[in-house]
């Protein structure tokens, strides 16, 4: 699957989402995600490097290993997600509370 | 990663040409007309949406199972004002806030809109419910199927 860059999209894949589940409870190694998934190391790998490409995960190196962990601004991404949410909700509110006032206010 | 993060707050203005009053009316008890439950509700399809008008009392949705899903909580109910609420992100819990404010302007309303408490959603503090799925998943699977 091609991501196009956009956090969310990242995170349409379910096997990301648990990825990114298993990573909210502290660092992991590719191994340890791997042991508690149905796929390969690779493809954890390969996960993960989306997963950060798209600004959701991090990873340091711990001694011999590396250690993936959430990345917190990831809540920004949150954030604008929600601003454009609001901008659709409110330009339909807009639309519903001038029609119902035209008609009188019934609804 | 532990860096305190200043997160904007989201801020939303909108005129809307009818009175105060009925702004308020058509904003709390006539969502099921405008918001947009396809994309961004708990369940996808909704019979109904609840804002109980008091403090302490709950924002919710219902399935068409008759299975509520929680929204937020009413922090404070000043009709036809102004409404602050608690809202539940992604089932991390009432941590963020909504405050909206019904203006009049001319005849008409001016309603500002503020989401913030984004210092508040922990995306790597998990909460230990055991119900994330309901959060992340449900709410970008909607996401997914929009955009897919």
């Amino acid at each position: 699957m091609q991501t196009n860059g956009h956090p969310l999209d990242a995170l349409g894949d379910p096997t990301r989402r648990q990825i990114f589940e298993l990573l909210r409870s502290g660092p992991r190694s590719v191994g340890e995600l791997a042991a508690g998934l149905p796929v390969s190391r690779p493809a954890v790998s390969q996960h993960l490097r989306v997963l950060e490409d798209v600004g959701l995960v991090t990873h340091h190196r711990s001694g011999t290993r590396n250690l993936y962990e959430l990345d917190s601004a990831g809540v920004e991404t949150l954030r604008d997600w929600v601003d454009g949410f609001w901008s659709e909700a409110l330009a339909r509110f807009k639309d519903v509370a001038e029609k119902a006032s035209r008609t009188g206010g019934s609804s | 990663m532990n860096d305190a993060l200043v997160i904007e707050v989201v801020r939303k203005t909108v005129t809307v040409d009818c009175a105060v009053e009925e702004a308020f009316r058509i904003f709390t008890t006539d969502a099921m007309n405008w918001w947009p439950v396809a994309t961004h509700s708990i369940h996808g399809t909704v019979s109904e949406i609840v804002f109980e008008p008091h403090v302490g009392g709950e924002v919710y949705e219902v399935a068409e199972s008759g299975e509520r899903g929680h929204w937020a909580t009413v922090l404070e109910w000043e009709p036809p004002s102004r409404l602050v609420l608690a809202w539940n992100i992604l089932d991390r819990g009432d941590v963020t806030e909504v405050e909206v404010r019904f203006l009049a302007a001319d005849g008409q309303t001016r309603v500002e809109l503020e989401h913030r408490g984004w210092e508040n959603v922990e995306l790597d503090a998990p909460t230990k419910r055991g119900d994330y799925d309901e959060g992340w998943g449900v709410v970008l699977g909607k996401y997914v199927d929009r955009t897919g």
